[in-house]
């Protein structure tokens, strides 16, 4: 774009980043983003102009009714109406564009699957603002698709073989977040089987046929046993497997012709109609044959993650784009220099739309929880290789430019961070931090790995290849190390068992008895005694959480299968199981732990007021709790300012935090995923500390109900860590973060006129050696002014642009609500 | 009555031209693009509003 440098300089000297981005970023890119249609949902509701899509919902009704009489299985049945889906939907190509797909029939649509549950389809009735007009012709095909759908979902499928009484406790909606589906929440890609060039769909369609071949005639030898019977099965998942890779090439090809049509038809412009036949060339290409340039690399990267998305409700996105995209940037950049630098940051900004516009409905529940964005979509960066060596190469530094000039709130990237990583590499990660995007989130990758090894015993070679699972968790990209389903769907909303030890387990707010009826706390005398009953209540809250997981994913493979995600995934090609099958995983379970560190500041608080100092008697605590600290005022303050607080290296508090972290990592090596290997917790909040504001009672920590929790996983508490960034630091390294869990979240805020400069840098490169030598494995950053965050609040127009890290994930300040705005101003902005 | 195939909007398949694409061009209030949809060359258009006579 025409700019003066004087004017771009102007604008970062005000730390106006996103109106410098638009003047540094090419007409196209500038095009391409101004014409992105935001989906995340503000305060649950989604953006005026957005509509939900009504045509997949019909074409899969429509199909499904058609196949009723079908003598096929449920699996092929499903693949035929994924095909039906990709051959029939509405295809569009925006100007300008040089990748194509997206999930719905126009570019502010967004796709409902009403095959997942019911509850999910009743919800629709109730978004009236969201529905395409006329609306009474809207809500009969709502209706009549709801109707159809009503005992035939997903989870009307697997609920009558599930313990009711655990599910009913996980849909209260008070201690989880999540609904155990295979198809509900996000998968894992084997990358290493499918983005390494090596073979694309038509490859494995031959695969699949010699294997149906193979078995068929092994099926109908003289002999009988249990394998041969089984043999019927995975014939059936391989049938399957390839009618959605058939579909799938055939879907690109529409693309392919579209172009074609357009270039021939419509376009007057000689160098757009270059641009559409390269566009169809590619979609002739990719995903039937192996990608042979950068652009054909992200478009068949696209189409995967599309047709997965057309198969399940994906809300994170596991990633590593430099990994496996980086040899064709390396091969048209800078080998055979068929693309200028400018033209791949081109594709590579487009490639960041492209992604972020994708969109599908979900639950309020989940939109309340993510909000301003559809997923925690982190994409992993750095790293490295199979045999240790740095990974990062010129695609690591073209996604971390790319990202600030189209400044997209998701995906965001999370970067692997290891010794050998370039300090031209640093400086990108850190630009992208000053310029107040919120990520990079840096991990810390020798520890990570380890951890992931101690954890789940993945051998190193396969540790190496981890990629984000979701906003935080590693898990490999490959055959055996990735998770197909969304295991974390026991998060597990911690600050409910602080709660439950002064209620016995009784959930005053939505008037349920979930967690154990430990003794009275009153009648507890010791400390020790008082925590017991924490422990109690820790186990029985991720016990809950945990089991109706297990029976889901053991569930999944008859009842909710995945052929495309199997047709993608060696251990399913080779194997003939679908992909949620346990046996065939390693299994990579966690339990993200959602406002854990209300706990710890909380039995600090205890130990000291009630049993050393018997200041208060429990007694009298537990009804300042019950009573929500009403006409206790004086009281609660002193909970507040007299008890020591994590986050200040005060080993009193500390080692209560290690003293709970111990517990559950030895209850974690207990409780087992359906693979057979352990449940770690993983302190993070995405953004469940407002979630949960209304739904967690009064606290120790002199928290009321209604009042936000704390942000992070082991964050302190907004404006509760007064003793400086090192303090945190030091704080947060008492922790192992190899056996203690499986992550931990840190969120710190920095002064962005501190990091102006190359001071600015050189003060954060001291801060991340301090935070690396520690062996802390994540920190990110919030680096904008309260200034800038107060005017945003007042003039939110003007500040559409601006960009904070919530928790996990980034989103545009503006689209986050008041509470959670407040929440990160709060933060205290700690000075290097 | 008039069907798609006698429509400007109507790209019939190569290979059976008894199917096709209806390909309009859409603006919507942030971007401009082309969609395509898959029509049969025989479906009646009489109450098709973007029906163009080829
Ligand atoms: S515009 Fe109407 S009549 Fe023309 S091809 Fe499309 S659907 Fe048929």
């Amino acid at each position: 774009m025409a700019a003066t440098a004087e004017t771009v300089k102007e604008l970062e000297k005000k730390q106006e980043w996103w109106w410098a981005a638009e003047k540094k970023r090419s007409r196209r890119l500038d095009y391409l983003r101004k014409a992105m249609w935001k989906k995340g949902a503000i305060g649950g509701l989604y953006p005026a102009g957005l509509q939900i899509d009504l045509e997949r919902p019909v074409m899969q009704t429509e199909k499904a009714k058609e196949l009723e009489s079908s003598a096929d299985p449920y699996v092929i049945k499903f693949a035929k109406m994924l095909a039906h889906v990709l051959d029939n939907k509405t295809i569009f190509i925006t100007d300008r564009s040089q990748l194509v797909g997206y999930l719905g029939s126009a570019p502010n649509m967004i796709t409902w699957d009403p095959t997942l549950a019911a509850i999910l389809n009743h919800e629709v009735f109730n978004d009236p603002d969201s529905l395409p007009q006329p609306l009474d012709e809207s809500l009969k095909v709502i209706r009549d698709v709801t109707n159809y759908w009503g005992g035939k979902s997903d989870l009307d499928k697997i609920l009558p073989h599930m313990d009711l009484g655990d599910v009913m406790k996980v849909l209260s909606g008070a201690i989880g977040w999540g609904v155990p589906l295979g198809r509900g929440g996000y998968s894992g890609k084997d990358y290493e089987y499918i983005m390494t060039g090596v073979r694309a769909f038509e490859d494995i369609i031959e695969e699949l046929d010699r294997r149906i071949d193979e078995a068929d005639a092994r099926s109908h030898r003289f002999d009988a046993s249990r394998e041969i019977s089984d043999l019927i099965d995975k014939i059936n998942n391989w049938e399957a497997m390839k009618i959605t890779l058939e579909a799938g090439i055939r879907h690109a090809r529409r693309y392919a012709r579209l172009a074609r049509i357009i270039a021939e038809n419509f376009e007057s412009d000689a160098v757009r109609r270059e641009e559409l036949v390269r566009v169809a060339e590619t979609c002739e290409r990719v995903p039937a044959k192996p990608p042979r340039t950068l652009q054909e690399s992200l478009q068949y990267d696209l189409f995967i993650q599309l047709f997965s998305r057309n198969e399940a409700i994906e809300g994170a996105w596991p990633a590593r784009p430099d990994f496996y995209h980086g040899p064709y940037y390396e091969r048209d950049v800078n080998i055979r220099k068929t693309l200028t630098r400018e033209e791949a940051l081109d594709l590579v900004g487009e490639f960041l739309i492209r992604a972020a516009e994708v969109s599908q409905y979900k639950p309020k529940w989940a939109r309340e929880g993510l909000q301003g964005i559809e997923g925690t979509w982190v994409w992993t960066l750095g790293g490295v290789k199979k045999d240790g060596s740095d990974a990062c190469n010129g695609m690591t530094i073209a996604l971390l430019q790319a990202a600030r000039l189209v400044r997209v709130a998701n995906p965001t990237f999370a970067f692997r961070w290891h010794p050998k990583v370039s300090d031209e590499v640093m400086r990108e990660c850190f630009e992208c931090i000053r310029q107040g995007l919120g990520y990079p989130s840096m991990r810390n990758d020798p520890v990570l790995v380890a951890n992931a090894m101690h954890w789940h015993g993945h051998p190193i070679e396969e540790a190496r290849l981890w990629v984000h699972q979701a906003c935080m968790s590693p898990s490999p990209a490959t055959k055996h190390g990735f998770q197909p389903m969304r295991m974390a769907n026991a998060t597990a909303n911690c600050a409910k068992i602080i709660e439950y030890v002064f209620t016995s387990g009784y959930d005053h707010v939505v008037n349920l008895q979930i967690g154990a009826e430990t003794p009275p706390v009153e009648t507890l005398e010791t400390y020790e005694q008082f925590f017991d009953a924490w422990v109690t209540q820790m186990k029985t809250i991720f016990t809950i959480l945990v089991r109706p997981v297990n029976r889901a994913r053991i569930l999944a493979p008859k009842l909710t299968p995945r052929p495309f995600l199997s047709a993608v995934s060696e251990r399913s090609v080779e194997s003939g199981l679908d992909v949620l099958e346990p046996s065939i995983s390693r299994g990579n379970a966690w339990i993200t732990a959602f406002t854990w560190v209300e706990n710890i500041d909380s039995l600090a608080a205890v130990k000291k007021l009630v049993f050393e100092e018997k200041k208060y008697t429990m007694a009298e605590l537990k009804e300042a709790l019950l009573n929500n600290w009403e006409g206790r005022e004086e009281m609660r303050l002193d909970f507040v300012r007299n008890a020591p607080k994590w986050g200040n290296d005060d080993d009193y508090v500390d080692s209560i935090m290690l003293d709970c972290l111990k517990a559950a990592s030895e209850f974690s090596h207990e409780i087992k995923c359906p693979s057979g290997n352990n449940w770690p917790i993983l302190p993070e909040n995405v953004s469940g500390n407002i979630h949960y504001a209304n739904i967690v009672g009064a606290l120790p920590n002199g928290r009321r109900l209604g009042d936000a929790l704390y942000d992070g996983g082991i964050s302190p508490g907004p404006g509760l860590d007064k003793k400086g960034p090192t303090a945190v630091l030091k704080s947060c390294s008492k922790i192992d973060h190899v056996t203690n869990g499986r992550a931990f979240l840190l969120n710190q805020r920095l002064s962005p006129t501190q990091l102006s400069g190359e001071k600015g840098y050189q003060l954060w490169k001291t801060y991340m050696k301090t935070w690396a030598d520690l062996g802390i494995d994540h920190v990110q950053f919030n680096c904008v002014s309260d200034e800038t965050l107060r005017s945003a609040q007042r003039d939110p127009e003007k500040y559409q642009e601006v960009i904070v890290r919530v928790a996990g994930y980034s989103a545009h300040f503006v689209d986050i609500s008041r509470k959670t705005q407040d929440n990160i101003i709060q933060r205290t902005v700690q000075g290097l | 009555m008039a069907t798609c195939s006698e429509c400007k909007k109507f790209f019939p398949l190569e290979e059976d031209r008894k199917r096709g694409d209806c390909v309009q061009r859409v603006i919507d209030p942030r971007q401009a693009y082309y969609q395509a949809k898959p029509v049969t060359a025989d479906k009646d258009a009489a109450k098709c509003p973007s029906f163009e006579k080829r």
